[in-house]
């Protein structure tokens, strides 16, 4: 059994706090993936798993076992780094059998981990190369491959993709969740990428200075982020967000003088919708007049499939809409915009996420 | 036109790089010529009987000016054999405790957050403003005390001494560029912080561990006043000691002294050797991104 558990996991170098009390329970097998922006203790927290770090506060547990005072080596985990990390002087076959050779493993044993570590990976070829005479991608395979060899209870990634290019990023990705359907290992996965951390994940757990914003599958994390900062991290091209006015008790809402939107959430008591959310692909376009207000189009991205309209109609921050890749509107024109009510997320000031009543019927 | 123009523009640009590349040459090779010519002298020298250095110090040897002579008193006179054992024995071993240790302590201060820790970097690497020669008297009364007068330990414990402020300084400064990543891997791989080090650390850091060796090696070979005022002793004696003996109050036996200086510039030329193979630029890349 390889569940790991983190109780009340806190970290401070000297006076300054860094993770202030994370409590997470990992299933064996799962794949959980860390995101947050940067700063926010996703290396940190990884590294206090693998026993890098020491923790401040708190349990790490593996397997039941309480591993706080575990060195690394014991705590059946591997580790791959976001720079390689492979060793210069020795080759592919050298870097990955490292580990095992130094733990007096059978030479004979070795040999077919390693054989079958590189064929999983397609490095067979590779073996008698030195890192510096590898790709960035064929790196971090050795890399990736050095740790399938120790044949660990856990994986760690810390943001393994992030020195390569889109393409290869997006290759190695498919490759690391079919690794994970194979071995069926627990892997924690850190980036700070979103498209990754929805793609990768069974769970995500979203960070914020140390602590634990939401944990969720990425659907949930899409559909009821619980804040506002989950909100507008999870989805590309950002949640769209509007100051608006309650009306009706809170049971509808005005942007500025637009007609008033309806809502479909469970109101809360002492709490008043002061912002709504929206995303891009959720706005509907109609003719000028007809929505809820008019917009000027000002900046139109064509990435062939899709289009996203950066609108304007006079408030802050920006707001982007996300259309049909043949959409036949030019910057300047004019659009009327329609908030369809049940795909709208509400937040009070505090940007706390009002739950939505209408939404699970609709998307589940 | 702007073809014209531009190529003739491209013309002068190539005319530039040649006539500045002309001039970094001429200037390295200026400098080069002035290092060199000493040595040449000396090598040249030391072929000449004593009249062929005084009545034509520039000219090569030949004819009657060519003599052996001085290869001959060196070979025969007191015991070159044991000054130039004694020598590389103090160099070489001065200069594995200094790479070793400087080395160690440069891994601890740039790998370890402890308590102290930048103070106790400044107070090892203070030794590059104090010139340990300040010391020497202080220095002859420990070795007295401790009974290593007349012994080689003596002579490598000083130099150690002498040249591990600065390798601790070039070291540990590189050290702190070293990716965290990479010996961090080596503790989830099981090793322990020494095996981290040697067999982690020290392959990375070959080749400034040899910049390093080129230059503490110098300064110990061409030293003059500890080996005269701690190892006087025949047996204890280095070259540069050794050579002294040439060097009289009233004459001096010049065809001696340069052959003998001739014979010493080899094991530091073999030193070099050795080490600047190791100088292999680029030994880190591909070992962590890029
Ligand atoms: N040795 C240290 N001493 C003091 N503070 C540190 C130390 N290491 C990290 N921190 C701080 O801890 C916080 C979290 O760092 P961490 O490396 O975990 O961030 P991260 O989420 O991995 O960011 P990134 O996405 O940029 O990698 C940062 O604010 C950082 O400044
Ligand atoms: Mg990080």
């Amino acid at each position: 059994m390889s569940d790991l558990v983190l109780k009340d996991v806190r970290k401070a170098y000297g006076e300054a706090r860094v993770i202030h009390g994370i409590d997470l329970d990992i299933r064996d097998g799962e794949f959980v993936v860390f995101v947050g922006p940067s700063g926010c203790g996703k290396s940190t927290l990884l590294r206090m798993i693998a026993g890098l770090e020491t923790v401040t506060g708190g349990d790490v547990i593996i397997g039941g076992e309480k591993v706080n005072d575990i060195v690394p080596a014991d705590r059946g985990i591997a580790m791959v780094f976001q720079s390689y990390a492979l060793y210069p002087h020795k080759d592919v076959y050298g870097n990955m059998a490292f580990a095992l050779r130094h733990a007096g493993e059978d030479k004979a044993v070795i040999d077919e981990r390693v054989k079958k570590a590189a064929e999983i990976l397609g490095l067979e070829a590779l073996l008698k190369r030195k890192p510096k005479e590898l790709s960035g991608g064929q790196r971090q395979r050795v890399a990736i491959g050095r740790a399938i060899v120790r044949d660990p209870e856990i994986f760690l990634f810390d943001e393994p993709l992030s020195n390569l290019d889109a393409a290869l990023r997006v290759q190695m990705r498919v490759e690391i969740l079919r690794l994970h359907q194979r071995l069926k290992t627990t892997m924690i996965y850190v980036t700070h990428d979103q498209v990754e951390a929805m793609t990768l994940a069974d769970r995500i757990v979203v960070l914020r200075d140390g602590r634990v914003e939401q944990v969720g599958t990425p659907l949930e994390l899409y559909h009821h982020p619980c804040n506002r900062f989950v909100a507008g991290f999870i989805g590309s091209p950002k949640m769209n967000f509007l100051a608006i006015d309650p009306i009706d008790d809170g049971r509808r809402v005005r942007y500025r003088q637009s007609a008033p939107i309806d809502l479909h959430v469970k109101t809360r008591s002492g709490a008043v919708p002061t912002e709504i959310g929206i995303r891009p692909e959720h706005v509907r376009l109609v003719e000028p007049g007809k929505g809820a207000f008019d917009g000027t189009v000002f900046v139109v991205e064509r990435l062939g499939g899709e289009t996203f309209l950066h609108v304007d109609f006079g408030h802050e921050e920006p707001f982007v809409v996300k259309a049909d890749g043949g959409v036949q509107l030019r910057s300047g024109d004019v659009v009327g915009l329609v908030f369809p009510a049940e795909t709208l997320h509400l937040f009070d000031a505090e940007g706390v996420a009002f739950e939505q009543t209408e939404r699970h019927a609709l998307l589940g | 036109m702007t073809n014209i123009a531009s190529t003739g523009r491209a013309r002068a640009g190539r005319a530039r790089g040649l006539s500045t590349k002309a001039a970094v040459h001429t200037v390295l090779l200026g400098y080069t010529i002035i290092a060199i010519f000493p040595v040449i002298l000396v090598i040249l020298n030391s072929f000449k009987n004593r009249r062929g250095i005084f009545s034509d110090p520039l000219g090569l040897p030949r004819g009657e000016t060519f003599s052996m002579e001085g290869y001959a008193t060196v070979l025969t006179q007191g015991d070159f054999a044991t000054y130039f054992a004694n020598s590389i024995i103090v160099t070489v071993s001065a200069l594995f405790l200094i790479l070793l240790l400087g080395a160690m302590a440069a891994h601890a201060l740039a790998e370890y957050r402890f308590r102290l820790n930048t103070l106790l970097g400044i107070y090892l690497i203070l030794g590059i403003m104090v010139p340990i020669r300040l010391g020497t008297v202080a220095i002859l009364e420990l070795m007295v005390d401790l009974n290593l007068v007349n012994t080689l330990l003596a002579l490598i414990l000083v130099y150690t001494a002498q040249g591990l402020p600065v390798a601790v300084f070039i070291l540990t400064e590189f050290m702190r560029t070293l990716s965290r990543d990479i010996k961090d891997c080596a503790r989830v791989d099981g090793l322990s912080e020494y095996r981290i080090f040697f067999e982690v650390v020290v392959p990375l850091i070959r080749p400034v561990l040899a910049t390093v060796a080129v230059f503490s090696m110098i300064p110990i070979w061409n030293d003059l006043w500890f080996p005269l005022i701690l190892a006087s002793g025949d047996a204890t004696k280095t070259v540069t000691l050794g050579v002294q003996q040439f060097i009289g109050q009233y004459t001096v036996n010049w065809s001696a002294v340069l052959a003998s200086l001739s014979i010493a510039i080899l094991p530091v030329l073999g030193l070099y050797a050795l080490f600047s193979r190791q100088l292999i630029a680029g030994i880190t890349s591909g070992a962590v991104k890029g």
